[in-house]
């Protein structure tokens, strides 16, 4: 059985390299998007099996882009963890609203990561 | 001609007073004419009643004269000439202040009556001498028929007394009436002057008042517009000058300060533009703050957790300080986007349930290492069964982490001690330390923003002065308070006291 696989839809380079390191080691792969459009149709293409979604993204933000693979039958199963970098009171409900599986407030620790990412992907 | 209100008044008055003594004179006036009149009344009669005396002395002269030739006696003789007597004081009485007619008439009577007396005396005689035959026809023939003309003549005297005091009585009469209609028609004469100066000069007044009064309902309304016009040149003409250079006064004022007020409110928008601008601006920096911070603290996690290998023991202590660092400078960032959402009013509690041993806890663990770094002991302890709350645990979180910080960070030696306690509907959290203290003269200054106690503490110490100013809008949030016991030199205790179960956030301006 092949790894499971992770698509990273973030646009800062230093924090999908800090993924891809923290990922490195670990049963997965990691697929990455740099922007909304471009992570909800690597979402479509490799029906990845948990999603980590930036908020603040270019193109399409990370709320609009969790709602769209949300109302595409073939990807709304796919467990989100949002990731944002406001922090503040009402984002994690705005982002469970939109449809996320977890809610992760940036400066997040990266353990605490892989943790929300063993937990969706179902291996904790 | 200028004519005060005063002098309007006084002439006004003057006037009727004037009439009243006007009538009083003529009173006056008419009274001695009565009385003049009512002295010619008694005249007449009495010139009447001599003239009736006289008459009746004539006649009672005839009788005894007739009784003299009866009786023959010196008696009845010597009431004759007694009678004579009589008739000529009379008509004395009635000479005296006669007209010239009547006058003539009467020294016909004189003259009659002279040859009556020699008739008489010629009689009286006759009947002395015992010639009462004689006596009596010189009688008859002579002495009677003058008897006759004297009676013929005062009778016409008594006919012309009578006629003056019938005239005298019709002259009275038409006095008496004349007297009245004039007095009749000098009283409504007054009272209609007295009405009409009465009106003229009450509505002189109530006019010009009315139009005041309209005019400063105007002016009361804002309308500056409208002037006042009263025609009087008196105190009444010059109020309404006076009002309307007030007005215009004020029509300038109001401009004035409606100006003001634009001018203050576009200042305002400004203002508030440029705070919406700092707001923004602040919110963003902070924004983009943390997407390097999210790198730097999460690199530096994954080399502490050797996921790049192995860190030699010398790297790591300075790799724990970039961590320690770099949560410090995090907590600035968000209280800087704290205060940039509270600033721009749009900061909001997430209410759920929250453990309030949990709160104690998260707020002791992320500050024990410190505490330990300092060498100061550091204690937290939760009454025991305390229930479950509701309201934003992070946020109170929060607010703990910034006091113990504070209380760890002003403390050299000694301890830091949080307690967390139920009393009633409130939950208290306190937070005790052995540090440097708070002078009571800033007690009450220390919750605003960037404030510390002066700038060597800054200095000495660090920090922004913006975490008291955040908790305590936090505390004020949940409907809750916020305070310090303090003494210079031997520690502060600081105070929230948050309500167990929060109704609904509370507005903070």
């Amino acid at each position: 059985m092949s790894q499971k696989r992770i698509l990273l839809i973030e646009d800062n380079e230093f924090n999908r390299k800090i993924v891809r390191d923290l990922l490195a080691r670990q049963p997965y792969d990691l697929l990455e998007a740099n922007d909304g459009e471009a992570g909800v149709a690597a979402a479509r293409r490799d029906r990845p099996d948990v999603i980590v979604m930036d908020i603040q993204l270019p193109k399409l933000s990370g709320l609009d882009a969790t709602r769209a693979i949300r109302a595409d039958p073939d990807t709304a199963k796919i467990p989100i963890i949002v990731v944002t970098s406001f922090a503040l009171s009402g984002d994690d409900k705005k982002a469970m609203d939109a449809g996320a599986s977890a809610y992760l407030a940036k400066p997040y620790s990266p353990r605490q990561l892989l943790d929300t990412i063993r937990k969706m992907a179902g291996d904790a | 001609m200028r004519s005060s209100v005063h002098f309007k008044l006084l002439a006004a008055f003057m006037l009727v007073a004037l009439l009243v003594a006007v009538m009083g004179a003529m009173s006056l006036e008419i009274m001695s004419r009565m009385a003049a009149q009512s002295e010619g009344m008694h005249h007449a009669h009495e010139r009447v009643t001599a003239a009736r005396q006289a008459q009746h002395a004539l006649a009672l002269q005839m009788n005894y004269t007739a009784m003299a030739l009866i009786l023959r006696d010196e008696e009845t003789i010597a009431s004759i000439l007694k009678e004579n007597n009589r008739l000529n004081t009379m008509l004395a009485e009635i000479e005296n202040a006669a007209p010239a007619e009547e006058r003539e008439i009467i020294q016909r009577i004189r003259g009659a009556q002279g040859d009556v007396m020699a008739t008489v005396a010629d009689v009286a005689n006759l009947v002395r001498d015992g010639k009462v035959d004689q006596a009596m026809e010189l009688q008859l023939k002579s002495g009677y028929p003058l008897f006759r003309q004297v009676e013929g003549l005062v009778e016409l005297v008594v006919r012309i007394e009578e006629k003056n005091m019938a005239q005298q009585r019709a002259a009275t009469a038409r006095a008496n009436r004349h007297a009245f209609y004039l007095m009749g028609g000098l009283v409504m004469a007054s009272l209609l002057l007295a009405l009409l100066l009465g009106f003229v000069t009450s509505w002189s007044f109530i006019l010009p008042v009315r139009k005041a009064q309209a005019f400063l309902g105007q002016v009361a309304k804002g309308d500056f517009s409208t002037t006042v016009t009263v025609d009087n040149r008196d105190e009444f003409g010059e109020l309404a000058a006076q009002m309307n250079r007030m007005s215009a006064q004020l029509s300038g004022l109001y401009e004035e300060q409606r100006e003001a007020a634009r001018q203050l409110e576009t200042l305002n928008t400004q203002l508030a533009r440029a705070s919406q601008a700092k707001s923004e601006f602040l919110a963003n920096m902070s924004h983009e703050l943390r997407t390097p911070m999210n790198a730097i603290l999460g690199f530096t996690e994954m080399i502490l957790d050797e996921i790049y290998g192995e860190v030699p023991p010398e790297v790591r202590g300075p790799i724990q300080d970039v961590r320690t660092c770099g949560q410090q400078l995090l907590r600035l960032i968000n209280d800087v986007l704290d205060l940039s959402k509270i600033e721009a009013g749009r900061m909001e509690l997430s209410l759920t349930d929250y453990s309030v041993p949990e709160v104690v806890e998260t707020a002791r663990t992320s500050l024990r290492s410190l505490a330990v770094e300092k060498g100061l002991e550091f204690t937290a302890d939760v009454e025991p069964k305390m229930p479950l709350a509701y309201g934003d645990g992070k946020r109170i979180t929060q607010c703990l982490t910034n006091l113990v910080g504070n209380a760890l960070k002003f403390t050299k030696q000694g301890r830091v001690a949080i307690h967390a306690r139920r009393e009633g509907d409130e939950v208290i959290y306190s937070v005790a330390d052995t540090g440097i203290g708070i002078p009571a003269d800033h007690l009450d200054q220390i919750f605003g923003e960037f404030r510390q106690v002066d700038a060597s503490i800054s200095r000495e110490f660090g920090g922004t002065g913006l975490g008291l100013s955040i908790t305590k809008t936090f505390v004020e949030l949940h409907g809750g308070r916020i305070w310090v016991e303090s003494e210079p030199g031997r520690g502060s205790t600081f105070y929230f006291a948050i309500p167990l179960r929060v109704a609904e956030a509370t507005e903070v301006v």
